[in-house]
């Protein structure tokens, strides 16, 4: 994968989150507070977001959300082999919602 | 009381509905609406097709203890607290957002069936209002998990870490094991 390829898809990931978050505001504001794990003011700053800051904020070669299963219980829960799948998804979505929303420094 | 206006009648009238489309009982949307009984048994009946159904509420705090509904019961409440201390709403949107985000998490678990029944869920926040119930963090992994407040909690351990015995081993769990190791060895 050359910088071109590289750029081009952190691109769109940006770009289809954005508009995702957008879209969940939209319809459910606290609903997604709790899905996206972002604070109240930024979810106000992404909703007021106009297409042409969407385009320019996803076009930055960074990625733009960031990774959550940040502890190793958690990500051990998800992505191990156990013989209930179906408690350790519920037990890590226990954990999830005692986590920090992402703030606004 | 509310000063009744049309528009916020009407958001009444929006929550009513949610409420019954969640199943909730009658008892239920009398307490978390302004509309009369009569107005709710009508919505009740356009919405369901059925009168609601009458009987003793499942008022106990034990149902709560046992294996299975008390880890839906800690998933349903996780959420809650998330939404009052994140999300800046509360109340009876706040049961009905995170009663749909609990419902959400539930039905992208194979095989999960929600557990908890919106009256239950509500009976759940009272219970907690009661300081009857509490969220008490599980020792070893960290997650908070609905308990009796009374209980000693030094060293808790949820159902999850250290499920007991027979959880899970319900017929139903059985079955489908039964089938899948039918479908591995044909």
């Amino acid at each position: 994968m050359n910088t071109m390829q590289l750029q081009e898809g952190i691109r769109d990931i940006n770009l289809t989150y954005l508009m995702l978050a957008q879209q969940m505001i939209k319809e459910d504001r606290a609903a997604a507070i709790f899905r996206l794990g972002i604070s109240q003011d930024l979810v106000d700053m992404i909703a007021d977001f106009s297409p042409a800051q969407i385009v320019k904020m996803a076009a930055s070669n960074m990625l733009l959300c960031r990774f959550r299963f940040d502890e190793n219980v958690l990500l051990n829960m998800v992505t191990g082999y156990s013989k209930d799948r179906m408690m350790g998804q519920a037990h890590a979505a226990i954990l999830m919602s005692d986590q920090a929303v992402e703030e606004m420094a | 009381m509310v000063k009744k206006t049309v528009v916020g009648e009407a958001q009444q009238v929006k929550i009513a509905i949610d409420l019954i489309e969640m199943g909730a009982r009658l008892q239920l949307l009398q307490e978390e609406t302004s509309l009369s009984r009569e107005r709710l048994l009508k919505l009740y009946k356009e919405i369901k097709g059925e009168s609601p159904s009458k009987g003793m509420l499942p008022y106990s705090t034990e149902w709560f203890m046992s294996w299975q509904p008390n880890i839906h019961a800690s998933l349903f409440m996780d959420i809650y607290t998330f939404l009052i201390k994140n999300a800046g709403i509360d109340g009876v949107q706040a049961l009905i957002t995170a009663y749909r985000l609990y419902l959400d998490q539930v039905q992208s678990l194979e095989g999960g069936e929600p557990v908890l029944s919106i009256t239950r869920a509500w009976f759940l926040l009272r219970f907690f209002k009661a300081e009857m119930l509490q969220l008490v963090a599980c020792t070893e992994c960290g997650g908070r998990f609905v308990s009796h407040t009374d209980d000693l909690h030094n060293h808790y351990v949820c159902g999850i870490c250290h499920p007991p015995a027979r959880a899970g081993k319900t017929k139903a769990a059985k079955q489908a094991v039964d089938a899948g190791e039918k479908v591995a060895t044909e």
